[in-house]
């Protein structure tokens, strides 16, 4: 069977399916939204916090990296190559200056110990503190490098002395930790400048600090921030599909609720949680409408009912009186006059009792009375009627009803509607000079059922075909005609029940014109047409879809 | 035939009365549903009139009481709720046949003495008999005066409706319930033009006309 692959292809599409679904959803979007300018205004607060702790502790540390550099520099540009020598003569002390001693103590007590052409000075000042002192020797260029090379800087360029001025590394150092053995790389930032004699390059002061700490608190904080941002999205997506389909699922309550007072049933109310949350105000907002609606609909109803009752009561026996006399009077000029009293007595009975039946029908408290039928053996029933009658009228009357159809109908009323159809078409085609009727039953387009009297009297003008839909309305050339203007009206109405289309449109002679064979004075005629919607799944009488 | 009228409204009620009294029926009336069925079980009536919207108790349930007695009166429901599915209740409910307000006093008459009528224990009949025309229903032939009569179905059913109402009233509006199975009025004369060709075959080349207009109400087959 089909079923299992369709089984397999399932989840993806329903997957696909609800995400579209969601992302039509406003609630959803709307909360989506929320939850992402929050995420964002996290993260911006974050990034500030960083810049203040981490970002401006490296400037602070960059900042003072030059302030050293440039007492090295002062430092050798005074004494030159000699200012180690005289330092190393005159031992630590030699500038009196206390904030320099550290730094001044580091490269000359160090440096003093190493060969003088190659000094390459690196140690503690403070625990975070690294300061090279290099200077070129043309000989031992190498071994600088090398040993540079062992801090992670970028040696081999510094080692060419290029024009760079400012020179700036994040370097490695190996450091000892306190208990002896073991290395522990540490990361520092190393600044360095080239320095001169006699507009020669001679070597490069470094100068660096350890910032393995401001480091490792910027990378624990990146990492908390991004793993903070993720979380807080993933929950503003949860949040937002909870809280868009706890709405929806109201929201759907409400449009189910609406659609089955659509379809008649106006004893539905909205179920209410007494939240007093705008949902629930909306329920309760929407429960007044129906009751309102409600009680209009029983009011007129109770109108109609107590019409009925207090009007159609005395004119019975207004009529009844009428009868009663005329039969009582026998056969003579008198009596012609008081059937014909009772004759008018019956049609103002018959239009009111068709106002009933069309307010009955708008109200759609028939529509469960529809089941699924096949129209041939009624159209034919009403064909058989209703061709002597037109017979007799002068019209010729020819039906053509397919076998085999179905539509969701009721017998009565489909009758009722088709018989309309066919007496308007007798009164306004026979009336106007037409002569032929045609009763049709046909398979439309996408399984829609068109079913149509067609003749070829003088038709209804194009701007007119909406409003003979209406109540009592009449056209001119028809006033003169006996009727109520109710015929389409209630054929409109019984369509409306059945969800069928009522289309007018130009009749058979139309088709004789276009052939170029008007025969018909230019009369087009009239066609209307009751389009019927597919019924699904329903072959025949009896068996419904279900299994 | 004897009948009780149930009836609320007096006026209408009277007029009833005095309408079948005059066709030769005797009447009694009922102003409520209560008198009603004692008055239905302290005598043997041939019809009950009964309207559907009735004082005290609904015209359905004086029905349902009826029938769970075991009282097989003909009944005919009068009702101003003239929609057909208030009729399928009426004649689930037990009643013989329904009539909607506005009701013109031909019809109800008309109706009265038909299912009145038909409580006659010569239902199960295979031959019809009016005057010289005669009907057989097994063979669905027809002949007037040894003569065959050739009818379309719709014809034999229409004539067969009249010919079980023979010497009575057939409205127009029964035809269209029994014959065709319509429940709404047409505006043209489609019945009379039926009925015509009826006339056409049955009473055009014979001497005495058996189908009668009734004016200002149906027909009537008499001999």
């Amino acid at each position: 069977m089909t079923t299992t692959k369709h089984n397999n292809v399932q989840p993806l599409g329903d997957l696909a399916e609800t995400l579209g679904r969601l992302l039509k959803n406003t609630v959803f979007r709307l909360s989506l939204v929320g939850a992402l300018l929050f995420g964002g205004s996290l993260l911006v607060a974050q990034l500030i916090v960083y810049d203040r702790l981490v970002s401006s502790e490296e400037r602070r540390v960059e900042d003072s990296l030059r302030a050293e550099l440039a007492e090295l520099e002062t430092l050798f540009a005074r004494g030159g190559a000699n200012a180690v020598q005289n330092a190393q003569r005159n031992g630590i002390g030699a500038d009196d200056n206390a904030d320099n001693t550290a730094i001044l103590q580091a490269y000359f007590d160090q440096g003093a110990r190493e060969t003088l052409a190659r000094v390459v000075t690196l140690r503690d000042v403070s625990p975070d503190v690294y300061s090279m002192f290099v200077f070129k020797g043309a000989a031992v260029g190498k071994l600088v490098t090398d040993e540079i090379e062992d801090q992670g800087i970028n040696a081999p360029e510094l080692a060419k002395f290029d024009s760079r001025d400012l020179l700036r590394e994040d370097a490695i150092a190996l450091v000892e930790s306190s208990d002896g053995d073991e290395a522990e790389e540490r990361r520092i930032i190393a600044i360095g400048h080239a320095i001169s004699e006699n507009n020669k390059k001679v070597g490069v002061i470094f100068v660096g600090r350890d910032v393995e700490n401001i480091r490792r608190t910027g990378e624990r904080m990146r990492s908390a921030m991004t793993f903070s941002s993720l979380i807080a999205l993933f929950l503003g997506i949860l949040s937002s599909i909870f809280v868009a389909r706890r709405f929806a699922l109201r929201v759907d309550i409400l449009n189910k609720l609406a659609t089955d007072v659509q379809a008649g049933h106006l004893d539905r109310r909205a179920p209410r949680n007494y939240s007093e949350d705008e949902m629930d105000r909306l329920a309760e907002h929407l429960n007044g409408m129906l009751d309102h609606i409600d009680r209009l609909m029983q009011a007129m109803r109770y109108a109609g009912d107590s019409v009925a009752h207090d009007l159609r009561t005395p004119l019975t026996r207004l009529r009844t009186r009428l009868e009663t006399a005329a039969v009582e009077a026998g056969e003579n000029a008198e009596a012609d006059v008081l059937y014909a009293a009772a004759a008018d007595a019956d049609e103002l009975l018959g239009t009111f009792d068709s106002v009933l039946r069309i307010a009955r029908l708008e109200a759609g408290e028939r529509r469960e009375l529809l089941k699924p039928l096949d129209p041939k053996p009624i159209l034919d029933d009403l064909a058989e009627l209703y061709e002597p009658a037109c017979e007799d009228a002068g019209l010729t009357f020819t039906y053509d009803i397919a076998p085999g159809l179905t539509i969701m109908a009721d017998r009565g009323l489909l009758s009722q509607a088709v018989s309309n159809l066919v007496e308007n078409a007798i009164k306004y085609a026979g009336g106007g000079g037409g002569t032929r009727i045609h009763l049709s039953a046909q398979k439309g387009q996408r399984g829609r059922i068109r079913v149509f009297v067609a003749d070829d009297g003088p038709g209804i003008p194009v701007f007119d075909r909406e409003r003979v839909r209406e109540r009592f309305v009449r056209l001119d050339k028809s006033r003169t005609l006996p009727g109520s203007g109710l015929g389409l009206a209630m054929v409109d109405a019984i369509a409306d029940l059945h969800q069928a289309e009522l289309v007018l449109d130009d009749g058979l002679g139309s088709e004789a014109i276009l052939a170029g064979q008007d025969d018909h004075d230019g009369r087009p005629g009239l066609k209307v047409e009751l389009v019927f919607p597919r019924a699904k799944n329903v072959r025949t009488e009896g068996h419904s879809s279900e299994p | 035939m004897r009948i009780l009228v149930v009836e609320d409204d007096e006026v209408a009620a009277e007029y009833v009365k005095k309408g079948l009294s005059e066709a030769g029926h005797v009447v009694d009336l009922a102003a409520d549903g209560d008198t009603a069925l004692e008055m239905a079980n302290a005598a043997e009536y041939d019809a009950l009139i009964l309207d559907r919207m009735l004082p005290k108790k609904d015209g359905l349930e004086v029905l349902t009481d009826l029938r769970e007695a075991g009282d097989a009166t003909p009944v005919l429901i009068l009702s101003a709720l003239g929609e057909t599915d208030h009729k399928v209740e009426g004649l689930r409910a037990g009643g013989d046949d329904y009539l909607a307000k506005p009701y013109s006093f031909m019809e109800l008459l008309a109706r009265v003495e038909a299912i009145g009528r038909r409580s006659d224990p010569t239902a199960a009949v295979t031959k019809l008999k009016v005057g010289d025309l005669e009907m057989d229903l097994l063979a669905r032939t027809v002949h007037r005066g040894g003569q065959k009569v050739l009818l379309q179905p719709r014809e034999f059913r229409l004539l067969e409706c009249l010919m079980r109402n023979a010497g009575r009233v057939v409205t127009r509006t029964m035809l269209l319930e029994k014959v065709w199975d319509y429940h709404f009025d047409p505006q043209t004369n489609v019945i009379d033009v039926h009925i015509s060709r009826l006339r056409g075959k049955i009473d055009k080349e014979f001497e005495t006309a058996l189908l009668h207009t009734v004016r200002g109400a149906g027909y009537r087959l008499q001999p």
